[in-house]
């Protein structure tokens, strides 16, 4: 909103395709940097001239892909971060900039080491030619210490939300387990780097002997360590108040929930990208095993680069369904309990370092936090919504009003995640859906809880967010009236007729208007679980309104009036039964 | 049409802006260093490809060669800098420049495709270049061409976030992110006036490569200081016209900051082209003398002097600009002490160890030499 949306169709898939690519290499160039190290020392010492020889054009695959798409895609992920949520960037180069800076010493003594124990390998002595490769062993790794700090700090950012300090910023709640498993996976992915260089290697012993070592020794351990890191991992983040269970539609946090949950079909509450991700990562990490181990037994001589293929493409999918879970679990922060994902921002809380009234006399009030959108608007607090041209909007055209205006609306607040059609497509979510169901379900996305789920506010932290089904979305913000043309634009992007919009007015029927309101998101004929009255009674439904969370957990406790109770139970004995969508009640 | 400039983070400045301001210019003068040796490097590199087919032309191709070997290298020194200045810009001007980034979204992230692209054509010719034949000559062209669209793009870039009064009106046309800013008066001779003074570097570095090579190669060194010198006074001369034209390009406002309205920008942009000038001279003088290594240092160093007046002026526009625009600097600084302690000592750790890596690869290198 302080800044202009790129009106790309989804730039959060963008930064995912760069980000698992790079990440893919960059631990490829933190782990496969000990690996050289090691096995040149291994061959030195045994005077063993083909396993110099493959250290050699191993370094030579190394630095062609480290160097160069490595280090490139790593600047990648800053342009298009900086481009698709420029809010956030901002923040985290406002926090982080020193901590920047002193990865970029790391960064500089890297690339400079890399490169001279490239150039160097006939060029050094043996004992300074090893000394450069450990030196670049100690800054990778240092380089890896240093980002992981600031990765971390956007799922669990500590004391920094109070304080605004550095360190505590950066050693927070998942800093080590996070270090430990990115080390791990650096490691194990070294090993299957090998054994994809090894594959075009002509000398069948020699191959057997180099994928032998990388398997048993580099990656099968790892099929060990990094599970259990990840576990720790969870644990932290979920200490940490992040609601992991719930993001991954788990009874618990404990690993058998996860589990249950992640390979169980149809779940109807967490985050389903988040959900399908983990799938991927346990199948792929599984199949990798499991491959792994045959090449290591049995087909270690006669491997071909079919097979190491596979292997490098599940290493791909294990690692890049990490990092999409690790995203997904953030949700519905961009930068935990600071920043939402479409930039709104949480009120200051109270006790955090507030900027001097020169600060505010220069460049006013922060306009960008929830509280400060919700009393002025998406339209008055944002530059970058472009004007509707007054010939489309003609006097009392609340539709014109709903397409135009609702769509500013919507890049403002959702298109930093949600597209129309593409990556997470919003028209199959509204479809068949009418505005006011609509709007109730959008003035109930998210609203700030406390740890024992009572009501709270949004600076009051820590902040737990509830949110509508679970869906990890963040809040609305806005006025009443910007919410309602949100809602009448979802609507006509789900195909309701622009004749059946209008201004929100009270009808006659209390029950009607708080059944469509409230209850039609879900329980109308295109939701979830359409509703079957089933000949029930006013009197019986009167009795299950004031018990639905004990009916089904995703449902909200009723928070109408005692009129509004008896009205909703006499409109939902007067609904027709209706055949349920897929079976579901 | 009212300049916008987005709000600032309600978050305090990390450290004081003159230091932020100091590594700003700091790491971008060390950037721009290997980054006009890749942009002035890779056309000389080029032409002197074509022209060392000829075999009465063996130090040409020798030339051409040796660029190619040093063009990985010095694209790895570039960019590894550049991500530093870039840095600091972020810090001290991100409410500008994320606008204009995302105004030319598709544009600006062309660059890490560009980069990765020419990147890898480099290596390709520093390691099979024998081999290649004329597609090498194709891919050093198409080098030297892939680096000149990513300066464009840079300056389209570094020109349209100097215009907050364009933004909103813009964003309103496109916000797809496909704009770029080649209206701008200032954007032609501002490219032209960078290629320029990266041609002329480059004929520097040539010159003090002749310079070193003399008890080495005398015959190639005697080219080299001459054909440095050549190219390094040529593009100067033709620079002074394309800096003039870029001059007269620019806002009244802005221009009348560098007539007298105010006296040290003033002072840096004569002592720049003063600098300049006299750096370029001495590669002229580096041909004839009896020590040419003394004339070349001495060019050198004038030079790069030259060339940080010339920044401290790049840096006085984009002030100059913004402040007529409205943007503030940010009044609330709470350091960040320790960080940027250990940001400083690391800072010399990593000078120390890529001098003393380096180093040992170029002593064994001259090692290699002697017979």
């Amino acid at each position: 909103m302080n800044y202009p949306v790129w009106d790309i169709p989804s730039g959060g898939l963008l930064i995912a395709v760069i980000a698992i690519l790079h990440v893919f290499v960059s631990h490829f160039a933190v782990g496969g940097g000990f690996y050289l190290v090691l096995l040149e020392r291994k061959a030195r010492r045994g005077s063993d001239v083909p396993l110099l020889d493959f250290a050699k054009r191993l370094s030579r695959f190394f630095i062609l892909l480290t160097l160069v798409f490595g280090a490139i895609s790593g600047v990648g992920i800053w342009f298009i971060i900086g481009l698709v949520h420029p809010q956030a960037t901002s923040a985290l180069i406002n926090t982080f900039v020193w901590g920047w800076a002193i990865e970029w010493t790391f960064f500089a003594i890297e690339i400079a080491a890399a490169m001279v124990y490239y150039y160097g390998w006939d060029r050094l002595s043996a004992r300074l030619h090893m000394a450069v490769g450990w030196i670049y062993v100690a800054a990778a790794w240092l380089s890896l210490v240093v980002i992981n700090g600031i990765l971390t700090y956007m799922l669990t950012p500590g004391r920094w939300p109070l304080t605004r300090g550095f360190w505590d910023a950066f050693f927070n709640e998942t800093y080590w387990p996070a270090l430990f498993a990115r080390t791990f996976a650096a490691i194990g992915l070294a090993g299957l780097y090998a054994i994809w260089t090894a594959a075009w290697l002509p000398d069948a012993a020699l191959k057997a002997r180099i994928a032998r070592d990388a398997a048993w020794r580099w990656v099968l351990p790892m099929a060990i360590a990094i599970p259990l890191s990840l576990v720790w991992y969870l644990a932290a983040a979920a200490g940490a108040g992040v609601p992991v269970a719930e993001i991954l539609g788990a009874r618990d946090g404990g690993p058998a929930a996860v589990l249950t949950a992640v390979f169980s079909t149809g779940t109807d509450t967490g985050y389903p990208v988040a959900q399908r991700a983990a799938w991927w990562v346990i199948v792929a990490a599984s199949v990798l095993t499991l491959l792994t181990i045959v090449l290591a037994a049995i087909r270690s001589r006669s491997y071909g680069k079919p097979l190491a293929g596979v292997l490098m493409i599940l290493g791909l999918l294990a690692m890049g369904g990490s990092e999409w879970v690790r995203e997904d679990l953030r949700k519905p922060w961009v930068i935990g309990q600071y920043m939402f994902v479409n930039a709104l921002r949480l009120p200051a809380p109270a006790g955090a370092p507030a900027p001097p009234e020169a600060f505010v006399q220069r460049f006013g009030a922060d306009r960008f936090t929830v509280d400060a959108v919700n009393a002025a608007g998406v339209l008055k607090s944002s530059v970058w919504v472009r004007p509707v041209p007054d010939h489309l909007l003609a006097p009392n055209d609340y539709a014109g009003r709903a397409e135009h205006q609702g769509r500013e609306l919507f890049r403002a607040l959702c298109a930093s995640c949600h597209t129309i059609d593409g990556y997470l497509a919003i028209r199959p979510l509204v479809r068949g859906k009418g505005p006011e169901a609509l709007n109730g379900v959008l003035s109930r996305l998210a609203s700030p809880v406390d740890a024992s789920g009572g009501a709270s506010a949004w600076n009051a932290l820590p902040v737990h967010v509830k949110t509508w089904r679970g869906r990890r979305m963040p809040p609305f913000a806005g006025t009443d009236e910007e919410r309602q043309l949100l809602a009448g634009y979802l609507a006509l992007i789900g195909g309701a007729e622009p004749a059946a919009l209008g201004p929100p007015a009270p009808s006659a029927d209390i029950g009607k208007d708080y059944y469509d309101t409230n209850c039609a998101a879900c329980h109308g004929p295109e939701g979830l679980a359409p509703f079957d009255a089933r000949g029930r009674k006013p009197a019986e439904f009167y009795e299950m309104i004031g018990r639905l969370p004990a009916i089904n957990d995703m449902m909200p406790a009723f928070e109408g009036t005692e009129e509004q109770r008896k009205a909703l139970a006499e409109h939902l004995a007067s609904l027709p039964g209706q055949t349920p969508k897929g079976g579901a009640r | 049409m009212i300049p916008v400039v987005p709000q600032p983070d309600p978050l305090a400045l990390p450290a004081p802006a003159w230091l932020l301001w100091a590594l700003l210019l700091l790491t971008f003068f060390l950037h721009v260093i290997p980054m006009n040796l890749v942009l002035g490097g890779s056309i000389i590199g080029a032409i002197a490809r074509v022209r060392g087919r000829r075999s009465d032309r063996p130090h040409e191709a020798h030339l051409a060669h040796l660029i190619v070997k040093a063009m990985p290298v010095l694209i790895s020194a570039t960019v590894t800098l550049g991500v530093a200045a870039l840095l600091f810009l972020q810090v001290l001007y991100g409410r500008v420049f994320f606008v204009s980034a995302v105004l030319m979204g598709w544009w600006w992230l062309s660059v890490i495709g560009l980069l990765i692209v020419t990147y890898y054509a480099a290596y390709l010719l520093a390691m099979r270049e024998a081999g290649l034949g004329a597609s090498g000559t194709v891919l050093a062209w198409l080098v030297a061409a892939v680096v000149g669209v990513i300066a464009l793009i840079y300056g389209n870039n570094m020109t349209l976030m100097l215009k907050p009064a364009e933004m909103v009106a813009r964003y309103a046309a496109d916000g797809g992110g496909s704009q770029l800013n080649l209206l701008d008066r200032t954007l032609l001779p501002r490219h032209l006036h960078m290629v320029l003074g990266a041609i002329a570097v480059s004929g520097l570095a040539i010159t003090v490569l002749g310079a070193l090579r003399r008890a080495q190669d005398p015959a190639f060194s005697q080219w080299a200081l001459r054909y440095g010198a050549f190219i390094c006074t040529a593009a100067t001369v033709v620079n002074i016209f394309a800096g003039l034209w870029w001059l007269a390009a620019l806002p009244r406002d802005v221009l009348l900051k560098f007539m007298g309205g105010d006296m040290r920008a003033m002072g840096e942009l004569l002592a720049g082209i003063l600098l300049t000038m006299t750096g370029a001279g001495h590669t002229v003088l580096a041909v004839t003398a009896k020590r040419p290594g003394v004339m070349a240092a001495i060019s050198a160093a004038t030079l790069l002097a030259g060339i940080a007046m010339m920044l401290m002026t790049r840096d006085a526009i984009r002030r100059f600009s913004l402040g007529l625009a409205g943007f503030q600097p940010v009044n609330w600084v709470a350091p960040q002490w320790g960080p940027i302690a250990i940001f400083g000592v690391l800072l010399l750790v990593a000078a120390g160890t890529v001098i003393w890596m380096t180093r040992a690869l170029g002593r064994t290198q001259e090692r290699g030499r002697r017979p």
